[in-house]
């Protein structure tokens, strides 16, 4: 098995013996530059049976749609292996990703359903 | 299906009231993520010629609000020490704005946000927080103070209380559209 097409899958399915770094082969950012901390995903109803256990975790915590920095909250993960983790995810179809925060907003109707939300509180 | 989120980021100096301002209005209490640095060791006078590092432990503090079934809003408390700045990269890019937060017996602790928002031109309003008591300053002996542009809202608030931290992000959503109406 070479690292190039490690598939989040090997042989030791016990607890975290194995270091953060190695989990994530080493990836330091994700792929899709666009994930940041408020972006967020939802698990997709496919097998997980292959999954390692911390990414069962997380996946598991997506039941319903949630940010990346809730899922680094909730398990204690720091944020840039919570980033990657969730990017690998992604990537084999675990998770589905939504609309992350633009760089620049031009969407007026967004900003006014932002008032009207805040209005509302 | 879709969930757009928005951000806003709540910065201002050490101790001027983020957190308390997040957990006014969010409607989970606020969560800490935290992000792990490691840092070239400053000593000098190490003559094993190994290189020591060390890791440091930014915790950042936010909250979430469900605008709509398809919108929710997250916001993101600066964290405390203003070294920290490529995390405030990490928060600003995307924001909707930010509120820096002033704490009128330090006003000069929240002088870097609004400096960090101005050079790069992400809307933002300045929120006195009253919580600490009577103010003894002006509303212009703070502007001068904090070098403000006059178009930058300023309001006063208390962060521990919900309406008046409503008011301050409405205050930045509006500020947010009135630059989107100039551009276009």
């Amino acid at each position: 098995m070479s690292f190039e097409t490690w598939d989040g899958d090997d042989e030791s399915a016990a607890g975290r013996f194995v270091p953060l770094y190695v989990l994530v082969n080493g990836r330091t950012a994700p792929r899709d530059s666009t994930l940041d901390l408020a972006t967020q995903v939802v698990a997709l109803s496919v097998d997980t049976r292959r999954l390692e256990p911390e990414y069962l975790e997380i996946v598991r915590q997506c039941a319903g749609w949630i940010s990346v920095a809730e899922i680094g909250a909730y398990l204690k993960l720091p944020l840039a292996i919570a980033k990657v983790m969730v990017d690998v995810l992604v990537e084999q179809g675990y998770l589905a990703v939504g609309t992350p925060a633009q760089q620049r907003i031009f969407d007026k109707s967004l900003l006014d359903q932002v008032i009207a939300g805040l209005e509302r509180l | 299906m879709d969930r757009t989120s928005v951000k806003i980021v709540v910065a201002g100096g050490f101790g001027t009231g983020k957190t308390t301002l997040v957990a006014s209005v969010s409607e989970i209490p606020p969560l800490t993520t935290e992000e792990i640095l490691t840092e070239a060791s400053l000593g000098v006078d190490d003559t094993t010629g190994v290189e020591s590092k060390t890791t440091t432990t930014v915790a950042l503090d936010f909250g979430r609000i469900t605008i709509s079934p398809d919108v929710v809003l997250y916001l993101f408390g600066t964290p405390g020490q203003d070294r920290f700045w490529f995390m405030w990269d990490e928060l600003a890019q995307g924001a909707v704005g930010a509120i820096v937060l002033v704490d009128t017996r330090r006003l000069d602790s929240s002088f870097p946000a609004v400096d960090y928002f101005e050079r790069r031109g992400i809307p933002f309003v300045t929120a006195v927080n009253r919580f600490f008591g009577e103010c003894d300053y002006t509303e212009d002996e703070i502007r001068g103070a904090l070098e403000l542009d006059p178009k930058v809202p300023l309001v006063w608030c208390d962060a521990r209380d919900k309406e008046s931290s409503k008011l301050a992000l409405i205050t930045l959503v509006r500020q947010a559209m009135a630059r989107l109406k100039v551009k276009a």
